[in-house]
């Protein structure tokens, strides 16, 4: 140990004074987690994703160009769902049992940080790292869909040489019509908000869950019964009717397994519906309300558990 | 009259066991009060109740009956901690931040930021030796290390208490007396220091005060000079001294009604024969490694 002399002690200052509320704090335990997350390396998962684009695009090059850029749709919009789902379940279920287990809560929470902030923060970091990820996978999609539309367009031109200019502009404005648009942007955003509603709830389990693999067995059932959920509210209200204690009881229900299926725009999306922008606004704010709702309940049970 | 910088008024903790009905009685009716500017022993075998005490303080876990507060604030306030610095026992940091992310982290915890926060951290990074390894990541440090840098981050808020769980476990004797140094060196500057630890010959070298806890409850307080005076036995140290003065001396004491309880050679300590072996050791090893011609 080589501590260095006396003299060299830093002098004693003051502390510097408590903010009841501080984006700072919540920031810095932000990027921590984002770090740390980072350096898992859980961005491997994307390199998986980026080679089951490349692979699904070069094996549909055989068929027409609307088929290719329909099922090219189909499998990177269904693979961003798939992958930031899992995603946000298996990153945010070790955040806090893994910070209980190796006690670096204390180092955290013996600092003047509010539980609330160190739960926010934790979200923070975790929803950003899922941002950069739907953010990169989005990019390599467009990458992939423009690289196909061009060679397409290429073999078209070559094809119609001789072709009248017009019979050509109709075939080009129909291939870039089936490539990639501006309308998969709001699918795109509406499966990262999906994605951050499940890492809120994984947060909310884990808060009272005694290792991460209860965390996400819990949240496998909860996805999955959460996708059916619709089918079978259906069914109850066909047969119970829609009485008051019906009622709250199918709001419990849809409080502890949201409705996932509302977040499946992508499907009409992908099929060339255009979503709504009242139909987007909604979908987004059922997602920032279930996102905010679990935050405070996982806070909530975080603020009485005995560290 | 300032208040104190740690009260602790009929704390009881009690931990109920899952699915039995029964429950454990880690610490009870404990009352303490820490001074400023003093550095104060919590001793106890394992499982005494120190480290619940020092989290009850810290506000990570809540009292069953009782209150604790630190310079007057309750513990369960935020706001108490802001001048706080604590290092948990066996400090698990988080193995992916370097020596100097970690030290950003707690920083930013406590509100400090820019110039200010890279100054401290200069400075922290300085006083623990721990200057070359800033960038590497806690992962690769060793246990010594990991506790100087748990100490560096203890002290990034300029911190008026000091909490320090095992300050010294699993740290090599130089370690050890290096972080007893600092300890008494905080307290120079009128850091309050409150340190919870089995290792008694330690605490003895550096605490103003102790309680000794056994069960939960508190068995002995006091100034440790107090504590430990035999009252009726003076000892003196004599250097140089001849078999004849020896022997002078013996015969007055055999003619008084006192009674000559022992006589034996002064030894050193065994921790001082370590550090000073070892440091010999590498002096010499050096020399000759710098005496070898090059191949």
């Amino acid at each position: 140990m080589k501590f260095s002399t006396r003299e060299d002690l830093p002098c004693t200052e003051t502390a510097p004074r408590h903010r009841p509320f501080s984006s700072g704090r919540i920031l810095a335990i932000a990027s921590n987690t984002l770090t740390e997350l980072i350096r898992l390396r859980v961005f491997y998962a994307l390199l998986v994703f980026a080679l089951l684009l490349i692979g699904s695009s070069i094996f549909m090059a055989q068929l027409s160009f609307q088929q290719e850029f329909q099922i090219l749709k189909d499998v990177a919009l269904g693979a961003m769902s798939i992958f930031t789902s899992v995603l946000a379940i298996v990153a945010t279920a070790r955040l806090i049992p893994q910070d209980l287990e190796d006690r670096t809560v204390y180092t955290i929470l013996a600092r003047p940080v509010p539980r609330l902030e160190y739960v926010v923060g934790k979200i923070v970091g975790v929803l950003a790292l899922l941002g950069i990820s739907i953010l990169v996978m989005s990019v390599a999609f467009v990458l992939v869909m423009y690289g196909r539309e061009q060679a397409v367009v290429r073999v078209t031109l070559r094809q119609m040489a001789g072709a009248p200019p017009d019979q050509v502009a109709d075939a080009l404005r129909a291939i870039r019509a089936s490539a990639f648009n501006v309308n998969l942007f709001p699918g795109i955003l509406i499966v990262y908000l999906k994605a951050c509603l499940l890492a809120a709830l994984t947060l909310f389990v884990s808060t009272f869950a005694s290792t991460n693999i209860f965390t996400i067995v819990v949240m496998a059932f909860v996805y999955f019964i959460s996708h059916l959920e619709a089918t079978a509210r259906e069914y109850w209200l066909q047969e119970h009717g829609s009485g008051l204690v019906t009622r709250i009881f199918l709001a419990l229900v849809a409080l502890l397994f949201p409705d996932l299926q509302e977040f499946n725009l992508v499907d009409d999306i992908v099929a060339g519906t255009a979503v709504s922008l009242g139909l987007f606004l909604k979908t987004a704010a059922l997602g920032v309300f279930y996102i905010t709702i679990y935050t405070l309940l996982a806070a909530w049970v975080f603020y009485g558990k005995e560290l | 009259m300032t208040d104190p910088a740690v009260t602790v008024r009929d704390l009881t903790k009690v931990f109920p066991v899952p699915w039995r009905r029964q429950s454990v009685v880690a610490v009870s009716n404990l009352n303490l009060r820490i001074e400023p500017g003093e550095v104060y022993g919590l001793l106890g075998p394992n499982g005494s109740g120190k480290s619940t005490t020092l989290k009850i303080i810290l506000g990570l876990v809540s009292p069953t009956r009782g209150c604790t507060q630190i310079f007057g604030e309750d513990s369960r306030r935020v706001q108490s901690r802001q001048a706080v610095g604590f290092l948990p026992e066996n400090p698990y940091f988080q193995k992916f931040l370097t020596g100097e992310e970690t030290l950003r982290f707690a920083g930013r915890l406590c509100g400090l930021g820019g110039a200010q926060l890279n100054k401290r951290i200069d400075e922290l990074l300085e006083l623990v030796g721990l200057n070359k390894a800033r960038k590497r990541r806690l992962g690769t440090y060793s246990k010594g290390m990991l506790q100087r840098i748990g100490l560096a981050q203890a002290l990034i808020n300029h911190p008026r208490l000091v909490v320090l769980d095992e300050p010294t476990a699993g740290v090599d004797p130089a370690g050890s007396r290096e972080i007893r140094d600092l300890i008494v060196d905080l307290k120079r500057r009128g850091i309050t220091v409150l340190l919870s630890s089995h290792l008694l010959a330690q605490a003895q070298e550096i605490c103003d005060r102790v309680g000794i806890l056994a069960e939960g409850a508190l068995v002995r307080e006091g100034h440790l000079q107090e504590l430990i005076a035999i009252e009726n036995q003076t000892e003196l140290v004599i250097a140089d001294a001849s078999a004849d003065l020896l022997r002078e001396i013996e015969s007055v004491i055999n003619r008084s009604s006192a009674k000559l309880v022992e006589r034996r050679k002064s030894t050193t300590t065994l921790e001082r024969l370590f550090l000073e072996a070892t440091q010999n050791g590498a002096t010499r090893l050096r020399g000759e490694q710098n005496d070898t011609p090059p191949q």
